[in-house]
């Protein structure tokens, strides 16, 4: 048997040579959780992830701005006539109007919950990464990423209600949180990043920085969080984080150190209200904005575009300078009639299809149609009728059209949003503010009211129209308050045929005004995420 | 191969069975030339029955008023109609497409060499959408041959297989990715006309869809061989090395017209896309055997051995917009006109894997036989700790003929052998890297600042990490005899088995909270229980020899010990329509993939049924509901129909599976029947988007409820097809099926043609799928549907097989 051992002993080696090291492999890029976020320049990519993130809430489902005008006044579902029923299902509070929207928001909420996941794994990894002579960076980075996590669980907590409340990664069937502990958590981390950004004032950021979110921005913020849950609550204050004065403080801040300001001309804030005179993007009132751009790319599945503009055009008709759209949020003429002839606000809000003698033809195949499409965000042609966007991406070479190269940023908030929180709020300067915001609204036709209550409210609608911003000022003075602003019995045209349309108060006093929780994370939790009322 | 004993050696492909393909090898002597050819004509075997224009606006007229809206089509317009229309169906379908094979073989060689060698040419057309949009072609080349040398203690041989591929294809995924589905969804007053840019509805041309989004060539080159040796030093002790790669090479193009079919449907950008890839693997294997006996009658062959595999690769694609000419012929990137191109390259993951394996076969008297077998299987794709999986076998049989006491049967049982197995096998079937959380860096961009196209490039962790993903193993039990009795004409085959799938490798979906798309788990075991009977019969009368073989098993599935909280792997959701919520899962308990809805007890046939559809307490169940709406059925007894009532409405998993073949040849004439089917599984059928208003139907909605007494199992129509939109047992159909596979009448002109060189001229004829007995009223009951893990049984649009009538020639010289 002696050649047999020697057999055996030449087999063995051949094989297990090298063999513990045979089953090592290294992948692509090798970079992992583990292994990143070890440089400040990694730290940095991680943050502009977490960007990322934000840009891509909106890429399908629908958008939280779009929503937030379907549901509100202001606006219909819209969209077109042989679509599905889901603008219908939201503008009515009414999920029988659209039964196969058992999900309609979930591709958002999962993308929430991405980008999210994005701002807590970054936090989580900012002690580990070797800061060396950039020490100073750590904190912003973390002020910036808890902006993002807070600005979109205002989001969730305002269209949901009660939202499972992650401040670290978890693969736990995490249950929902009460609201309470949602917008603490949203006071603290405001507060954290408007004490850790630079208070540098607006002139002497560098444009090239422009899109973080500033000191400015958490301030104003924070503004807002505190106006919409002491009202909708009925609270008197932020979670216990943020007291009123506080609020109103970190406004006045903004006001008296951030050097933001008003744009001269109202229609100026607008690309298809204001031509070649547009004041353009992260002007000085632009306090904070989601930005877009045109490099999204079918091909490679890149996505930097803002994709929900598209659903706001006129319904496939274009009429220079308005592009194509979907048709989606008709404006409701309501909308249209409140604003008085003298008020500039009017014609740079809203198309109105017979006022500028558009030869709209397509009726037949529009949804609500009323003769009014919103102007803020709608897509935009050049003069030889091809989509602005759409050609600027062609020059790139990248496989693109007008539904996913549109780049007109989100602006969140502008500085006038911040004068009338704060007048809201009770600063001494309100009547001021308030004036501010009106006179450049009337110019010469300006003449002073008093400021109060009902008329900054009435003045909000009419200033931020479109701007995701109206049904939240509804909700807010109470569930019924908003019922009976929204609903209504009225007629509109689906496909050309005079239809009578109906928006019950007691269908949106059922839902709270809340949203419809994804059916798939409910079936995934397994029972653990409650439906909200009205959507069960 | 099914028992676990026998799959133990060819170890982790192993997990679902072994299919063994033995290398065709020469023979010593004259050499043989063999000519297989067959040439056929595919056609649908059955269509589905749709509604035609008429039906068609009769049933939107209704569903209109229904929903409150007023009639679509007057009356004088429905009598227009007819039956004209298009029919989608026959728009989509291709009539006669070829099927046809060539090969040419010969084998020889001499004492010490032996050969085989092969060309073969095989083409196949689609039947959906023809040879333009799907074709197969192949041209394989084969070389084998093994030699003896130094008086045949050495053995050298190599095996050379090439094969070149040309193919083109049409969509056939789930129901994004299938060209057929829009012919079941499109409104038959829509023209099939390139032309009409509008559609009808928004609607677009599914024929011109799968038209302008199938413009593609793919070629691929693929190198299978091995090379290797046998020393047998001293007698009985074999050493066999084998080097062998498997090289593939792709190269694909596809162009993209510009075109418009509806408002929706429409591209502005003509694409030109060229890629590329290659892989190849590396297989070692070595092993080492011996033969030896211990006195006459204890038989012992011990076999030790190692396997090596390394596999890598890479990909290129490259697309511009734009195009110089405007088909896909020329679709070049040189052609394209955009100046930048957009291209992705990719290494693949490098999968690593090495085993040791050693087996012992021990065998009394060839009465009673035991065979062990251990392997140790190591994989890259875990994380150290992990990679390493270790499966034992053994298997016994008695041979009880051989014994003494069984003399007295000899006369009716020929034989009769008892076996018992257990053994296991590992699958690692999962992509790499599961126990990392890698970093993405790909399209991860924000803007900064007011220059717009200027990018800053970001990064976040894209998908969660499992560190303790480990093999899966499956373990299976098989106790069962072989007997033949009648002088061997009657053979009978008895199994019982128990297969158990642990720590089952599955993507399962993860709640959004999570933040990052799910990693593969070991998610607990499916087992699968049951009993195997195969009779055959042959005999002979006169010059008639016949067989006849009969098989059935009977299967019970069952999953078990899902590690997640709730004992629940959620299935897919958008799979089956647009907006579908999960319809299947794997749970605790419950077979697997079974169908998870709500159950229905027909249609409510007046308003006073659905005012006295309370619960226990008197509450109203289904307040909205109408008469002609589902009545769903309170599973829970809570007093509501929700959530919670969803519960298994079918198992996609047969019962029984079974088939016949029957065989016989007289004078030269040969003519043999197989046919297969399945009983007892249910198949969820979904051709229609309960979100859309104006999609067709099949004829099955001229049954719908319209009034009392219409129908209790058909609900009204309705424009937002609110009785469609919960996935209820209203989708779900039995699947029970016998199929017909093969027909064939050959008759061997050697008989005729009486020509000595000759040992074989047999023209054949063949049907293939020539009918299927089945209730289900789809295209085909032999759905294969799988993108994720544990999903089958579902009917989106399938695309059938065809029916096949073919004429064939084999040549023997």
């Amino acid at each position: 048997m002696k050649k047999f051992n020697i057999y055996t002993v030449v087999f063995s080696l051949l094989v297990l040579g090298g063999c513990s090291d045979f089953l090592e492999t290294e992948s692509l890029s090798n970079s992992t959780v583990d292994n990143y976020y070890k440089t400040p320049e990694q730290a940095f990519n991680a943050l502009v992830g977490c960007y990322d993130g934000v840009q891509a809430l909106w890429s399908s489902g629908v958008s939280f701005p779009v929503a937030s005008e379907v549901l509100s006044d202001n606006a219909f579902g819209g969209t077109g006539y042989s679509d599905g029923y889901g603008y219908q299902m939201l503008d009515e509070f009414d999920k029988t109007r659209s039964p196969s929207d058992l999900n309609l928001f979930n591709n958002n909420w999962i993308a929430y919950y991405k980008a999210i996941y994005r701002c807590n794994i970054l936090l989580q990894k900012l002690d580990a990464v070797e800061w060396g002579t950039e020490a100073d960076l750590r904190n912003i980075y973390e002020a910036e990423a808890r902006f993002l996590r807070a600005y979109m669980y205002f989001d969730m907590v305002r269209l949901w209600g009660s939202v499972p409340l992650l401040t670290e990664p978890s693969v736990e069937n995490v249950p929902q949180s009460s609201p309470q502990e949602v917008y603490a958590q949203i006071a603290e981390d405001l507060k954290f990043a408007s004490e850790n950004l630079e208070a540098k004032s607006y002139a002497s950021q560098p444009s090239s920085e422009r899109g973080h979110a500033t000191k400015w921005a958490a301030e104003s913020l924070i503004g807002r969080v505190y106006l919409y849950y002491t009202g909708y609550y009925g609270a008197s204050d932020l979670a216990g984080v943020v007291s009123k004065a506080q609020a109103l403080a970190y406004l006045e801040d903004v006001i008296a150190n951030s050097g933001h300001g008003l744009v001269e001309t109202y229609a100026n804030l607008w690309p298809a209200a204001s031509g070649t005179d547009y004041a353009k993007e992260d002007n000085k009132e632009t306090v904070f904005a989601i930005k877009y751009t045109y490099t999204s790319d079918y091909t490679t599945g890149n996505d930097d575009g803002n994709k929900w503009l598209v659903m706001l055009g006129m319904r496939n008709y274009s009429s220079y300078p308005y592009g194509k759209g979907w048709g989606g949020v008709t404006v409701n003429p309501n909308l249209w009639n409140v604003y008085t002839s003298t008020d500039t606000r009017k014609v740079a809000s809203i198309i109105s299809i017979e006022d500028e003698n558009i030869a709209f033809d397509q009726q037949k195949d529009q949804r609500e149609y009323t003769g009014y499409y919103n102007k803020k965000y709608t897509p935009m042609i050049n003069l030889n009728g091809e989509s602005v966007s759409a050609e600027l991406a062609s020059e790139l070479g990248l496989n693109s059209d007008f539904q996913i190269s549109q780049f007109q940023d989100y602006v969140v908030i502008r500085y006038a949003d911040v004068l009338l929180m704060a007048a809201e709020l009770g600063s001494s300067n309100a009547q001021n503010y308030f004036d501010q915001v009106r006179q450049r609204a009337y110019g010469a036709n300006f003449s002073s009211l008093p400021v109060n209550q009902e008329n900054l409210l009435n003045e909000r609608r009419l200033e931020f129209a479109f701007e995701g911003i109206r049904y939240w000022d509804l909700l807010r003075q109470g569930v019924d308050v908003a019922a009976n602003a929204i609903a209504e019995t009225t007629q509109v045209l689906n496909g050309g045929v005079e239809t009578t349309k109906t928006i019950t108060a007691a269908k949106i006093q059922a839902t709270k005004g809340l949203q419809q929780i994804p059916n798939t994370q409910v079936s995934l939790s397994n029972g653990v995420l409650k439906q909200n009322a009205g959507w069960e | 191969m099914k028992d676990a004993a026998s799959a133990a050696i060819y170890g982790s492909q192993a997990a679902n069975g072994v299919v063994l393909i033995t290398t065709k090898k020469g023979k010593a002597g004259h050499a043989q030339v063999t000519f297989d050819s067959y040439y056929g004509v595919q056609n649908v075997a059955r269509k589905v029955d749709m509604l035609n224009a008429k039906e068609y606006a009769i049933i939107a007229n209704e569903a209109a008023v229904n929903s409150g809206s007023s009639p679509i089509y007057s009356q004088h317009v429905i009598d227009s109609l007819g039956s004209a229309g298009t029919n989608w169906m026959d728009e989509m379908f291709a009539k006669d497409a070829v099927t046809q094979n060539y090969s040419i073989g010969v084998t020889g060689g001499s004492e010490n060499s032996v050969y085989s060698t092969s060309l073969s040419y095989l083409s196949q057309a689609g039947i959906v959408g023809g040879k333009s949009l799907s074709n197969y072609e192949r041209y394989n080349f084969r070389f084998n041959s093994e030699h003896k040398l130094f008086k045949n203690i050495l053995t050298i041989g190599q095996n050379l297989n090439v094969a070149f591929t040309n193919n083109n294809g049409i969509g056939v995924g789930n129901q994004y990715n299938n060209s057929l589905r829009g012919a079941f969804q499109t409104t038959p007053l829509l023209k099939n006309d390139p032309l009409d840019t509008a559609g009808l509805y928004n609607q677009a041309n599914p024929y011109y869809q799968m038209v302008y989004n199938n413009q593609n060539r793919n070629k691929n080159q693929r190198v299978i061989g091995n090379i290797y040796f046998e020393v047998e030093p001293i007698s009985k002790l074999k050493f066999r090395s084998s080097l062998g790669i498997d090289y593939y090479n792709y190269d694909g193009q596809s162009y993209k017209p510009e075109y418009k079919l509806s408002i929706y449907a429409f591209n502005t950008n003509p694409q030109v896309t060229q890629s590329m890839s290659k892989s190849q693997t590396i297989l070692w294997d070595n092993l080492l055997s011996y033969s030896f006996t211990l006195g006459s009658q204890h038989k012992f062959d011990a076999m030790l051995g190692t396997s090596m595999y390394q596999y890598g690769g890479s990909s290129l694609s490259a697309t511009k917009t734009g195009s110089v000419f405007s088909d896909v012929e020329h679709a070049w990137v040189s052609n394209g006109t955009s100046n930048t191109a957009t291209a992705t390259g990719v290494a693949y993951d490098p999968d690593h894997r090495m085993s040791f394996f050693g087996r012992l076969n021990y065998n009394f008297e060839e009465t009673y036989l035991l065979n062990a077998t251990f392997r140790a299987d190591g994989s890259s794709k875990f994380a150290k700790g992990n990679q390493w999986g270790y499966f034992p076998s053994v298997s016994a049989g008695w041979v009880m003929t051989n014994e003494a006491f069984m003399d007295n049967t000899s006369g009716w049982l020929n034989s009769l052998k008892l076996r018992a197995s257990w053994g296991q096998v590992g699958s690692q079937n999962v992509s790499a890297f599961q126990y990392q959380s890698p970093i993405t860096f790909t399209n991860t961009y924000y803007i900064f600042g007011g220059t717009e196209g200027t990018l800053t490039p970001g990064a976040y962790p894209s998908r969660l990490s499992n560190t303790n993903l480990k093999w899966e193993t499956s373990e299976q039990t098989d106790i069962g005899f072989d007997a033949a009795f009648l002088n061997g004409k009657f053979n009978v085959t008895l199994d019982w088995y128990m297969k158990t799938n642990k720590n089952w490798l599955i993507k399962a979906p993860v709640l959004a909270t999570a933040g990052a798309e799910a990693p593969y788990i070991n998610g607990g075991g499916v087992k699968n229980k049951g009993v195997e009977l195969a009779l055959a019969y042959n005999n002979s009368i006169g010059e008639l020899n016949y067989r006849v073989s009969v098989n059935g098993a009977y299967n019970k599935n069952t999953v078990s010990h899902i590690p997640n909280a709730d004992g629940i792997i959620h299935g897919q959701t958008n799979q089956i329509y647009d907006n579908s919520t999960e319809f299947n899962r794997a749970a605790n308990g419950y077979p697997i993939g079974y169908f998870w809805g709500y159950k229905t007890a027909g249609i409510f046939q007046n308003e006073q049924e659905v005012q006295s559809y309370t619960s226990a307490e008197g509450t109203l169940l289904q307040p909205s509901a109408k008469p002609g709406d589902v009545r769903y059925v309170d599973v829970t007894g809570d007093g509501a129909i929700t959530e919670a009532d969803k519960t298994m409405i079918g198992n996609p998993n047969p019962d029984y599976t079974f088939g016949f073949s029957i065989g016989a040849d007289y004078k030269g004439f040969d003519f043999s029947i197989q046919a297969s089917g399945v009983a007892g599984n249910q198949i969820v059928q979904s051709y229609r988007n309960p979100a859309s208003k104006y999609g067709n139907y099949t004829s099955e909605i001229l049954d719908r409820w319209h009034g009392e007494g219409t129908s209790n199992r058909m609900p009204r129509v309705t424009e937002t097809n609110e009785n469609w939109t919960n996935f209820s047992d209203l989708y779900i159909h039995n699947g029970d099926y016998l199929r017909i596979n093969n027909v064939t009448l050959g008759y061997d002109l050697k008989r005729v043609i009486k020509q000595n060189f000759l040992t074989q001229c047999r023209l054949y004829v063949s049907a293939l799928n020539l009918f299927t007995f089945t209730k289900y009223n789809g295209m085909d009951p032999e759905v294969g549907y799988g993108t994720d893990g544990f999903t089958s049984g579902v009917d989106v649009g399938y695309y059938p097989r065809p029916r096949t009538y073919m004429v064939g020639l084999n040549v023997k010289f």
